[in-house]
């Protein structure tokens, strides 16, 4: 037993541990931290698969920036930590369709024996970021410049969808306006009262 | 020896709870979030597990265009559920009923 399979084993059950914990907490604090630790061995994992660029990106990114912004939005919202009712069904339900989702792509894995298709040819003369920025930025141009208008597309969406109204704005509101009586509005004064 | 069908048959666990976790958490939607954020982790692995076995670069690059697109979607999903604890104070899901679909 070498040290590649001893690795693999204590990464892959610490991150199978984790999800299921994940799923099942009830503090959504708890589940931020819990996907955090699950990223983090996700990366080693993946930087075992010799994908060193990606493994980096996914800590930087992904516990970096969208894992901190999880924990800020649950830490603004405030949300009151609450048993479900009801939940017996539904467990069975999802225990349910996940063994068979399970066991279907297990017999897909297992008769399809993956396992000495290809062999492996680690030995290249490039760095795995080199080849990376080699395929982006000659055959996947077009895909990289799509995914940089998503990421804009994403940053003004966000922005507007919680951008508040100035109080100053001269815009119109038009449920105010159908709201708006004639008491509020009209005051009928008497001529020897003024 | 670790050979491809460990790996696949880690991803395909992994993937299976998280769409047990999405049939347990269904009132909150934050959860329901990062079972969607595990699911895109998981075939992430997939696409790097088949990447580095057939010795193909192209699978890493897929990974990262799902690695941006995927941060786009969190961002404009809790901006959208910052807006709606704004305007209702909760962000239960059956709650959720003013399209009236």
């Amino acid at each position: 037993m070498d040290i590649i399979t001893i690795l693999f084993y204590l990464v892959t059950s610490v991150i199978i541990l984790s999800a299921i914990s994940l799923i099942i907490v009830n503090n959504t604090v708890h589940a931020a931290l819990l996907l955090v630790l699950i990223f983090f061995n996700s990366a080693i994992l993946w930087l075992m698969l010799k994908a060193e660029f990606l493994s980096i990106v996914l800590v930087l990114v992904y516990v970096g920036a969208v894992l901190v912004l999880f924990l800020f939005v649950v830490m603004l919202l405030d949300i009151p930590v609450r048993k479900n009712s009801n939940q017996k069904l539904y467990l069975l339900f999802s225990v349910v369709t996940s063994l068979v989702m399970f066991a279907e792509l297990y017999m897909v894995i297992f008769y399809h024996n993956f396992t000495n298709e290809v062999n492996i040819i680690t030995s290249s003369e490039l760095n795995n970021t080199y080849q990376i920025g080699l395929m982006l930025f000659t055959d996947y141009i077009f895909s990289f410049e799509v995914t940089a208008f998503i990421l804009l597309v994403a940053i003004i969406a966000a922005i507007a969808i919680n951008m508040t109204e100035k109080q100053r704005s001269l815009r119109q509101d038009p449920g105010k306006q159908i709201l708006e009586s004639k008491k509020s509005r009209l005051r009928i004064i008497k001529g020897n009262k003024l | 020896m670790i050979t491809m069908s460990h790996y696949l048959t880690f991803s395909a666990l992994l993937f299976c709870i998280s769409i047990a976790g999405i049939f347990i958490n269904r009132k909150n939607i934050l959860l329901l979030l990062m079972s969607i954020e595990l699911m895109l982790l998981s075939v992430n692995t997939n696409f790097i597990v088949f990447s580095h076995y057939s010795n193909d670069i192209t699978g890493q690059v897929f990974v990262f265009f799902i690695l941006a697109v995927a941060a786009a979607e969190s961002a404009i999903g809790l901006a959208i559920i910052v807006s709606l604890f704004r305007k209702r104070n909760s962000i239960e899901i059956n709650l959720i009923n003013k399209l009236k679909g």
